[in-house]
């Protein structure tokens, strides 16, 4: 995190334009509207949001904390709340679905500060299992949602979020998108908020506690601040209409973008008149004024048909029946993102004007470039030693972080995956229905995050599984934020707090207690780089009977590099005169440090860490340290 | 700021940056954003596709006052800065007959060849350079290329590269500012051990750009 950066988010200079992220713009808007807590767990793409929070906070004065997992960062915003302080958690949309249980409730309890959960989503899941959609909140569970097209409504929104949420002592959830999360754009700075909630917890059970007398009265509660919301936002900037056309385009979150980009390549603003649907739940009022003055309609939006159904059933109640395009009428698929062509495709046909032709050059068939576990990861020499010992019919269950890059060729360490924390269940599960012993793989931050409920639950039915952890450290998928394991690690500076408080003195937990407490008996620690002990413990835990756990050790060496500055690992290289072009080192590690050159086999010297795997691997020796004297 | 190409019914600027991780694409892309934030433009950039890490494929757009979308719609690129050949063909969908591409010459070989190649796969081998400079002279008459790495070593550091390429973009009179006043900004932001190579890095593009344009066919 630059100090530029630091000092734009902070800056008290209102009018000014400054070019942020679309999850920096979100941060900007929460300090303008003053917010004093904020919790998080990391998950792409909604990660800078608590990055930037972890950098800003000891200077903002914000209580900040990335927490164990979603469902603690929502319950501890929601506490802070009860006490008055305009509070914030970040996730991705998966996260949400964790914190699903408390955030479900939230709602009729109520909130004091103003609340806001940001909740990114994912169309076309570039960085997640699945892609969903998050609108669904409102009427799932009464939540008013915000859903930004660009990083200047990112921050307004998220300014407004929260004397919205005091208002109607509902929760709010801020969903962006990929697109505007990642997204840079300009923003016009808002003035701060100079005032700040008092921070006490007043006593009142009746008020906080939903048991369910309480639960049903809280109900009743809940439609009536509901529709308070609505009447707020008819009120609102959250809808803005754009020209008089007769032909009717309403569209939600970076799809508006794209379309106000369409309109303006086709030059047809005359001929449309476009809404934007900043906000949830849509007031009947803006719907119904927009339908009075238009001939048709055509709903603008990635994933479900969620807006285009919201005005086909306030069209029916307001006897407005005209067309109404969208998913339902085949126009847009309800899969992935939607991009700009796909938007002025549809606009084209839908006005009649001739599609484009030979648009773009098509792109020849190139080699990929997929993302891999990168030179001296220690995921991959785990991965490498425990395929040695478990051999390829062992069925292994996966998880979410670096490690999923198990994935194929050439390591196969990952016949499962599901969900944070997952894969020691379903070892548990597989080991139970075949009878044979399965091994689950998971990291350090995932473990805490979810896997131990899933590891007592294994020690309570004495599955015969052997748990894997590749405890790094760090936090490295999402952009390296500490892990409880990173306390006595030395952390690149600026420094992000630890977990557990912003100060960063909160205790150890070794995972080998961890473990143990949860009642696992055997329990085998080692470093993967040394690896006749690391395949001595495997070995033993392979024979040994009932839940088996080896945790493995050893910094991500990406982090570890930023850590030493420069200060590297000699690399090595290949002696062509030894090497016999066996071909092993490329066929059991895919290193994307080792090259094959018309047949010739060389490491390049920028891209390998010095980790020594090939070196150990390699038959002839012809794996070597790269010299002082040729360095 | 004037804008070019207005027969694409669209103004302002557009820039598609193409790389791999780790060859500084996504720092290209914010010192564009910044300097002409700071200089009064409208600004949007995106990530188009990629996730950035190290050798993953990367490409940014940078949108000088055309609109608030991030993404660029297919052939409504006015230049491709390309950082590797692959990666410059990567972005072909977004060129049109009038885009200026630039492409740095010198690849960065795919990982995955090399397991194509213990595996005796087939496309093995990384593609023929002057094919993916054919396929580009096809789709456009304003093809520059050049080994930009060589470039950049030679100005003292082969991660200079992205300045080279913006060099190569700042010859062009219609970026939105000159290359001297870009430079001024390049110099405000880099440590100062480093100037000097990013200076010379910058310079050697915009020489080698401008030479074209005067003698080849020229953007």
């Amino acid at each position: 995190m630059s100090a530029g950066l630091q000092h734009d988010i902070l800056q008290d200079d209102a009018g000014k334009r400054v070019c942020l992220l679309g999850n920096h713009a979100i941060v900007r808007g929460a300090w303008e509207a003053g917010v004093q807590f904020f919790s998080c767990y990391p998950g792409t793409p909604s990660s800078e949001v608590g990055d930037t929070f972890a950098a800003i906070a000891k200077d903002a004065g914000v209580i900040f904390e990335y927490s164990i997992n979603e469902k603690i960062s929502v319950e501890i915003a929601f506490a802070a709340s009860l006490a008055g302080a305009r509070s914030m958690c970040g996730m991705k949309h998966l996260g949400l679905n964790y914190a699903a249980d408390p955030a479900s409730t939230i709602p009729y309890v109520g909130v004091e500060g103003g609340m806001v959960i940001v909740s990114a989503g994912d169309p076309s899941a570039i960085t997640s299992p699945n892609e969903q959609d998050q609108r669904h909140f409102t009427r799932f569970l009464y939540y008013p949602i915000f859903d930004p097209a660009t990083p200047e409504d990112a921050r307004r929104m998220t300014r407004y979020a929260f004397g919205f949420s005091e208002e109607t002592r509902l929760p709010v959830i801020m969903r962006p998108t990929t697109r505007v999360c990642h997204s840079s754009g300009m923003v016009e700075l808002g003035p701060l908020v100079t005032r700040r909630n008092e921070l006490a917890f007043q006593k009142d059970p009746a008020r906080y506690v939903p048991i369910p007398t309480n639960a049903r009265r809280m109900r009743k509660e809940l439609s009536e601040r509901y529709r308070r919301a609505e009447e707020l936002l008819a009120a609102g900037e959250f809808f803005p209409r754009t020209g008089h056309g007769r032909y009717g385009i309403i569209a939600g979150g970076v799809a508006y973008a794209y379309t106000t980009q369409t309109i303006d390549e086709l030059g047809v603003g005359d001929r449309v008149s476009l809404l934007q649907i900043g906000a949830y739940p849509i007031p009947e009022s803006v719907l119904v004024d927009f339908l009075a003055t238009v001939d048709s309609v055509l709903v603008v939006e990635e994933l479900t048909p969620f807006i285009e159904e919201w005005v086909t059933l306030t069209a029916y109640r307001s006897d407005r029946r005209i067309p109404i395009h969208g998913k339902h009428t085949g126009v847009f698929p309800v899969e992935f993102e939607y991009s700009p062509d796909m938007v002025e495709d549809a606009l084209r046909d839908q006005l009649n004007l001739s599609r484009r032709e030979n648009v773009g050059v098509a792109i020849p068939e190139l080699p990929p470039r997929p993302p891999v576990l990168c030179p001296g990861c220690p995921h991959r020499t785990s991965f490498h030693l425990v395929g040695r010992v478990f051999g390829k019919r062992t069925v292994y269950c996966n998880d979410i972080g670096c490690y999923t890059l198990g994935y194929g060729e050439p390591l196969h360490a990952c016949d499962t995956v599901l969900c944070m924390g997952s894969s020691i269940s379903q070892a548990s599960g597989i080991a139970r229905t075949t009878g044979k012993r399965a091994v689950a793989y998971i990291g350090d931050s995932t473990f805490f995050h979810s896997g131990l409920p899933a590891l007592v639950n294994a020690v309570q039915a004495d599955d015969d599984i052997t748990v894997v952890i590749l405890d790094n450290f760090v936090t490295a998928m999402t952009g390296f934020q500490p892990s409880i394991t990173s306390h006595g690690t030395e952390m690149p500076e600026p420094v992000c707090a630890p977990s557990g408080s912003a100060a960063g003195n909160g205790q150890d937990v070794p995972l080998e207690d961890a473990v143990r407490g949860l009642g696992v008996r055997n329990v085998f620690s080692v470093n993967p780089f040394d690896e006749e002990a690391a395949l001595a413990a495997l070995r033993l835990a392979k024979k040994g009977r009932g839940v088996n756990v080896v945790i493995c050790h050893s910094p991500c060496a990406v982090n570890d590099r930023r850590i030493r500055k420069g200060n590297r690992r000699a690399p090595f290289m290949i002696d062509p005169t030894l090497c016999d072009a066996c071909s092993l080192c490329v066929r059991v590690l895919g290193c994307p440090a080792i090259l094959v050159t018309d047949g010739k086999y060389t490491i390049d010297e920028e891209l390998c860490d010095g980790c020594k795997l090939c070196a150990q691997l390699c038959q002839r020796d012809a794996i070597q340290p790269v010299s002082e004297e040729t360095r | 700021m004037h804008a070019r190409r207005t027969g694409k019914n669209g103004s302002g600027c557009r820039i598609v940056i193409a790389g791999t991780g780790g060859q500084g694409v996504l720092t290209a892309a914010k010192l564009l954003c910044d300097a002409f934030g700071a200089r009064g433009h409208e600004v949007v950039s995106g990530q188009l596709h990629g996730m950035a890490q190290r050798g993953g494929a990367v490409q940014s757009s940078v949108i000088i006052d055309g609109g608030i979308s991030p993404v660029i719609g297919n052939g409504r690129t006015d230049f491709v800065v390309g950082f590797e050949p692959i990666e410059t063909v990567r972005a072909a969908n977004y060129v049109s007959p009038s885009t200026v591409i630039y492409m740095n010459l010198a690849p960065v070989v795919p990982f995955v060849l090399a397991q194509r190649t213990v595996l005796k796969q087939d496309d093995a081998d990384y593609p023929d350079v002057s094919q993916l400079v054919e396929a580009l002279s096809a789709a456009t008459d304003h093809l520059f290329t050049l080994d930009a790495t060589k470039h950049a070593i030679e100005a003292g550091a082969a991660k200079a590269l992205n300045m080279v390429m913006l060099g190569c973009l700042f010859a062009s009179d219609d970026m939105p500012c000159k290359a001297d006043e870009f430079l001024e900004f390049i110099i405000s932001r880099v440590p100062a051990k480093l100037k000097e190579v990013n200076v010379r890095a910058f310079r050697s593009g915009v020489e080698a750009a401008k030479s074209w344009a005067v003698g080849g066919v020229g953007p």
